[in-house]
């Protein structure tokens, strides 16, 4: 019996959520520091 | 060495941002190796053939999905206990990695499942059990960010984590306790029935999740501790 498909569908799902993960980690990131970017601008404009 | 020093989310986000790129690589050449003695080098196994190489990513994705719960209910005690903000952060930081081990040990649980048992799912004591752990995680995220305040968030979250620490072992010994159809540990510390190459993969898998957990904990409490000091001296100075 072949089994290719439940491997790959494991391995290719866990590399999946893995890379959203990092993808997720850096675009949280990004927003962080914009918000902080941002407030400190107003304080500038004040 | 005083470690009271990186208690301080100023301290410790210098830290995290050194450590946390060494987890990675740490991840990635354990990964690769794993991978490699996994698909590569661990022969065919006699009964299942070779969809039991869904087990190189499976077992330590389960390890994972309990240790980080345990780990995340120790820093939601100690938030509790000594009041400590960074300590909460770490519960928060480490949530989402272990949802996400939950869900991949789920799910290639079932794409090994499917050839071996003949379904998916089937609602024995082990796979219940480890449904509920994910439903613990989103339940902590969800309630940790339910508040306007994050430290009453810290606070409610944290108690849902010691009260889901139950589940723990009820996970673990869910298969000797009742007559399930996941099989018993194959790996313990009496010894394993495995072959040698089998269990250096597994292992080799188990430390490059163990070091990503590391890894993405460190960069996400970073990101924590830049939104809830935002309004500090030191964040406005970086």
């Amino acid at each position: 019996m072949n089994h290719d498909f439940y491997i790959w569908m494991s391995y290719g799902m866990t590399a999946l959520v893995i890379a959203a993960e990092i993808a997720w980690l850096r675009l949280h990131r990004a927003q962080a520091l914009r918000r902080i970017e941002e407030e400190r601008d107003l304080e500038a404009q004040d | 060495m005083n470690f009271f020093y990186f208690a301080s989310p100023s301290t410790f986000y210098r830290l995290a941002g050194i450590l946390a790129p060494w987890c990675f690589a740490v991840a990635a050449i354990l990964g690769a190796a794993g991978l490699y003695v996994g698909l590569v080098q661990a022969p065919t196994d006699a009964q299942q053939g070779e969809v039991y190489r869904v087990i190189f990513i499976h077992v330590p994705a389960a390890w994972m999905s309990m240790f980080l719960y345990f780990v995340m209910a120790c820093y939601g005690a100690m938030s509790l206990t000594f009041n400590t903000r960074l300590a909460a952060m770490m519960a928060r930081a480490l949530a989402p990695t272990g949802a996400m081990f939950t869900f991949v040990a789920l799910w290639t649980g079932a794409f090994w499942g499917r050839p071996t048992w003949g379904a998916y799912w089937v609602w024995d004591a082990r796979l219940t059990s480890e449904l509920v752990l994910l439903f613990l995680y989103f339940g902590f995220i969800a309630l940790g960010n339910a508040f306007e305040d994050p430290r009453r968030g810290d606070r409610a979250a944290a108690l849902l984590a010691l009260i889901g620490v139950v589940n723990l072992p009820i996970i673990y010994f869910s298969v000797l306790w009742w007559n399930t159809l996941h099989q018993g540990s194959s790996v313990s510390f009496k010894g394993t029935s495995m072959h040698v190459s089998m269990l250096t993969g597994m292992l080799l898998m188990a430390f490059a999740f163990w070091s990503y957990s590391i890894g993405t904990a460190l960069a996400r409490v970073r990101t924590i501790i830049l939104e809830r000091e935002r309004r500090t001296r030191w964040v406005r100075a970086l």
